[in-house]
């Protein structure tokens, strides 16, 4: 994926074109459409995430330009951010995650440091193989599935304080292994 | 291996959660608050960001129906129409003076057209955002090509420029110059554009002193708005 072009439309988006807003659904839809298909594995269900996901996209366009992320990881956040909320509402003790990458950033980070190339997810993968089998699955089952710590711990069984722990330490082997 | 606290997250961990989804509510609305002063803070959570981005990498595209878009874009236009009308509506409410203005220029406007009693459409634009104080109105001015432009709210930015960008639907925006100080300015319109001034949307955005550099907007856009009929 083209990364100057995607941002181009982002930045046509924000002032407000609605011809740079059809040519970037139908350049990303089908990802944004993978990934809330992923987390929410029901076709109707992710039609309603993908539908909010791009009235998201919509309005906040202006805010891109500043977070620091690279235009894809905006989108997918976005998407996956959208997902993880409808998972969530069926659930009880709901808290809404939808606004990470529309807050405003402090100046530092910019698109060109943090950008990641597509050997990294490669790496990534790689890193959270290297972790424990369990580990690795905890941090997948977190950002894919919206499990929660509570889900967690359910899951392998052990105290919220363990998997809390425990997590954290898979968290930071995989920053290490990631800064390598 | 560091120390891990059993509750509370050092920065690191907590932008990792953050992104995860795992901090608490509280966790979540304090690091939220902090990415916007503590820049060594924010770059952590575009680091977690960008890496679990890339989880989705495994996961294969899948073309969403046709009937998707067509809502979506039901929705997100019908809308945009309804708020280009109430937009006039807050605009008179809100702007005795712009009122004013407009019915000066459709007074100039009846001297010269050849049907006095026809008075040619006004267009006007008022520009606003909601992350902005700016507030911008802008008035065309069919016989000298030129739109006049009023801010009624906001202040100039030290050390930074206002620039005008004019966009027709389906292309890049084209820079209708640097805005001065002034609370009123004029700017013409490029002769190529004359005949579409009804499709035009224009934006102010934030840039460095003596407009973008690129050509393109390069700061945050501050005001915004569509090209109606008074």
């Amino acid at each position: 994926m083209d990364r100057q072009e995607i941002e181009d439309l982002i930045a046509r988006v924000a002032l407000r074109d609605r011809a740079a807003f059809e040519q970037l659904y139908d350049r990303v839809s089908a990802k944004l459409f993978g990934v809330c298909l992923r987390v929410l594995n029901k076709r109707a269900a992710a039609e309603d995430a993908m539908q909010d996901t791009f009235v998201k996209i919509w309005n906040n366009a202006d805010r891109y330009n500043s977070n620091g992320l690279s235009p894809m990881t905006w989108l997918i956040t976005i998407a996956r951010n959208t997902a993880i909320d409808r998972l969530r509402a069926r659930k009880k003790g709901h808290q809404n995650l939808d606004s990470p990458g529309f807050e405003l950033v402090a100046p530092g980070p910019n698109p060109e440091q943090s950008a990641v190339a597509a050997s990294e997810a490669a790496r990534l993968s790689g890193c959270l193989d290297a972790l424990e089998a369990d580990r690795g699955q905890a941090i997948r089952g977190a950002y894919l599935d919206g499990e929660t710590y509570a889900d967690l711990a359910a899951r392998f069984d052990v105290p919220l304080n363990t998997m809390r722990t425990w997590l954290r330490r898979g968290l930071i082997a995989l920053r290490e292994c990631m800064s390598l | 291996m560091s120390d891990v606290n059993d509750t509370a997250p050092d920065d690191e961990m907590l932008a990792a959660e953050m992104v995860l989804g795992l901090a608490s509510e509280q966790d979540t609305a304090t690091g939220r608050k902090r990415m916007a002063s503590d820049s060594t803070f924010a770059t952590q959570v575009v680091f977690w960001q960008e890496r679990m981005a890339a989880l989705t990498d495994e996961i294969e595209p899948v073309k969403p129906p046709a009937r998707l878009k067509k809502k979506l874009f039901a929705q997100l236009f019908a809308q945009q129409r309804v708020s280009i009308l109430q937009r006039v509506w807050l605009w008179q409410g809100v702007a005795m003076a712009s009122l004013l203005f407009a019915g000066y220029l459709g007074v100039q406007l009846l001297k010269v057209t050849t049907h006095p009693d026809i008075p040619p459409p006004v267009l006007a634009a008022q520009l606003a955002s909601d992350t902005s104080p700016l507030r911008v109105l802008a008035v065309l001015e069919p016989v000298k090509n030129e739109i006049a432009l009023r801010r009624v709210a906001g202040d100039p930015i030290a050390n930074r420029s206002f620039e005008l960008w004019a966009i027709l639907p389906g292309q890049a925006p084209v820079s209708l110059g640097v805005l001065p100080n002034s609370v009123t300015t004029r700017v013409a319109i490029p002769p190529l554009w004359r005949d579409q001034t009804a499709q035009m949307t224009l934006a102010i955005s934030d840039e460095p002193i003596g407009g973008s550099p690129t050509g393109a907007p390069t700061g945050d856009v501050l005001a915004v708005g569509a090209m109606a009929n008074l």
